[in-house]
């Protein structure tokens, strides 16, 4: 599941998560100037956007957002 | 829709931005290409897998290590399939290029006396410690900027354009506005990476086999597909990669018995064994019973843990997030299982990286790879990057400009955006489960037998056929999951295709053909396009080259010899048959 929470009140807008996210799962509001989930499916659950934030506004979950089958 | 974007008169275009590609880059303008662009359909250095890198790059240092011994592991152990010409490169270079990256200012763990820290992981040679793939990339993104590239992020490729025969450039959008880029370009650096197929990987998913399903249809040969060596990872967790380093600091696996099985395979190793081995060694407990299997970290000493914190920071994040890692212990045991689906191989190349296609390069993993000691993950694409970007410069500067036809552009931007016009179309997610449902089964991606492997692809086809052309998106993000879903299920065709033409027992194994048949199969499965049809063959290993050559005999697989003797198998009429 990954990406599941960006704290609006913590959000400086600053964008390095937008940029970071290799999956495009994360865009920018232009108007609020605030970061928002968008594709949240399509989240890879890599961290990166957690780590990078330097608001620590991002929570991340190790959780799969996708049934992916097991291999037994 | 806003007009496309054109950039011409580009000397060196590399496609993806991990570690391959940015070394490509790199070297290209070093070697005096003037024009270089680098094209990612994420970003450059967040891209693919060299961002999740596991924090170790195995290092040949040639000062310290021993050189017959490494040609030798790596030639063994890739059961001889590997081009002993690019591994001796790869041990010529990949010093230097770690040097390198330390100049640019990659952050290694170094001793007190500013030495190369090193630890034993997977196989018999150290590695190299770094702090964070995604700051070692961050790095190397830096410099190639300050080297002069010109990065170009949030531009998919979808096609590679060509002319005459030879590469041209390529066609993609933004999945940011949906514009069209076109690429004009005297050679092309293709750096995609290989199939994974946003299966149970974090950090993975996406890296889709996008090049190698373009590549596929320019016409380009590729090989190798057969081979799937994949990982372990955690079965109910989103977390990964780092086994180098969990194994490495002495992480156990074992079975529903509680007993450790690697060292059913390899007594030397036991779980610092090569992934082909250690894949094998789990589906082997899964086809006996003795599943869940687990990895059992709770032994591991506080530094060691302090460490892995240091240097594969995300994944212990996430450990700490899930209640596995408290303070500096691993506390409880993990469950675990392969990792898929993907599939290795790539581009045919010469020792010149080269492709079938003239002034089409490829290095990393999205070529067929050179054995584990060698030219494999982040180390081969390092050494393979950087000589790709300097033969494409060498290249480009020999060639004219590339004549690009407006009928191929019209008919690539057809197709680009063909998900975008459809209604009522199929979600890409429908085709990504039932492409990973195909495929993933441990008997099916590990253990091989014909009427599983046809089964599978029948079901791909199926898929092929009846889902793949009515994708359906609904913004640019949409078409690039679109194209994604596209290129997994044609890499899909491809490596169940490849692994039903390989008759024997290699890099995966065959319950049908258990036999290593050095005799018939010191060969790389080809498959390259003709017209619809997909033409499989093989190209021999040009073993009278090299001076490592196997006996030409014809052999029951080693590890299947090694089942046999613990009474796991015993082949009846030149089949397994389980016990």
């Amino acid at each position: 599941m990954g990406v599941r929470k960006i704290d609006v009140s913590m959000c400086t807008g600053c964008a390095i998560c937008v940029d970071y996210c290799p999956m495009d799962v994360l865009k920018m509001d232009g108007e609020r100037q605030k970061a928002f989930i968008k594709y949240l499916r399509d989240c890879q659950s890599c961290f990166l956007c957690e780590r990078v934030c330097p608001e620590n506004a991002i929570t991340c979950i190790p959780v799969y957002e996708r049934r992916i089958p097991l291999p037994w | 829709m806003a007009d496309e974007v054109v950039m011409r008169d580009i000397d060196v275009l590399v496609i993806g931005g991990g570690l391959a590609g940015t070394f490509a880059a790199i070297k290209a303008r070093e070697a005096g290409a003037s024009h270089v662009v680098q094209v990612d359909k994420a970003s450059v250095g967040r891209s693919g897998c060299s961002a999740f890198g596991a924090g170790v790059i195995r290092t040949f240092f040639p000062h310290e290590d021993d050189r017959d011994k490494a040609v030798y592991e790596s030639v063994l152990r890739s059961h001889f399939l590997c081009d002993q010409e690019r591994l001796a490169q790869h041990l010529d270079d990949v010093y230097d290029r770690i040097r390198e990256m330390d100049s640019f200012g990659v952050e290694f763990e170094k001793t007190p006396d500013g030495k190369f820290d090193r630890i034993l992981a997977r196989g018999i040679y150290r590695r190299v410690m770094f702090r964070g793939g995604y700051r070692m990339m961050e790095a190397m993104r830096k410099a190639a900027i300050e080297k002069g590239v010109k990065i170009v992020d949030r531009v998919m490729v979808t096609d590679l354009l060509t002319d005459g025969g030879g590469a041209a450039g390529a066609i993609g959008f933004s999945t940011e506005s949906g514009q069209v880029y076109e690429f004009y370009a005297r050679s092309v650096v293709l750096a995609t990476g290989r199939g994974f197929m946003k299966g149970r990987r974090p950090g993975h998913r996406n890296v889709t086999g996008d090049g190698m399903a373009a590549a596929y249809r320019a016409g380009v040969t590729l090989a190798g597909l057969d081979s799937a060596v994949p990982n372990t990872g955690p079965a109910h967790y989103d977390i990964g990669p780092g086994n180098n380093m969990y194994l490495g600091a002495g992480g156990l696996l074992v079975n529903s018995d509680g007993r450790r099985f690697a060292e059913t395979f390899d007594p030397a190793l036991k779980e610092r064994t090569e992934l082909g081995i250690l894949s094998v060694a789990c589906a082997i407990e899964a086809r006996r019973g003795r599943t869940p299997l687990y990895l059992d970290m709770t032994g591991v000493e506080p530094e060691k843990v302090q460490r892995m914190k240091r240097v594969i920071p995300l994944p212990l994040m996430m450990y700490e997030r899930a209640g596995v890692v408290v303070g500096d212990r691993f506390v409880k045991r993990i469950e675990w299982v392969i990792e898929g689906p993907s599939c290795n191989g790539g581009l045919l190349v010469n020792s010149r990286y080269e492709t079938t296609l003239p002034g089409l390069f490829t290095c990393g993993d999205t070529m067929p790879a050179v054995g584990p000691e060698g030219q494999t993950a982040l180390p081969g694409a390092m050494t393979s990057g950087a000589r790709a970007g300097k033969y494409a410069a060498g290249y480009a500067s020999e060639v004219p400009p590339p004549k690009i036809s407006r009928e191929q552009v019209a008919e690539f931007r057809e197709r680009m955006f063909a998900p975008l016009k459809r209604r009522d179309g199929i979600e890409p997610d429908q085709v990504l489960l039932s492409v990973q449902e195909a495929l993933m089964p441990y008997d099916v991606l590990v253990l091989r037998h014909e009427e599983r492997l046809k089964a599978a692809l029948q079901e791909v086809e199926g898929i092929w056929h009846g889902q793949v052309p009515l994708l359906q998106a609904y913004d640019p993000h949409y078409l690039r999951m679109a194209h994604e879903a596209g290129n997994i299920a044609l890499v899909a065709r491809m490596m169940l295709e490849s692994a039903l033409y390989r008759r024997e027992s290699r890099e995966s194994l065959r319950e049908d053909y258990p036999y290593l048949d050095h005799t018939e199969w010191v060969k790389l499965v080809t498959v390259k396009r003709d017209g619809d049809r997909m033409e499989l063959g093989a190209a021999p290993v040009p073993l009278e080259r090299y001076k490592l050559r196997p006996p030409v005999e014809k052999v029951l697989h080693p590890l299947w010899r090694a089942a046999e003797k613990q009474g796991i198998i015993r082949v009846e009429n030149g089949s397994v048959k389980w016990a």
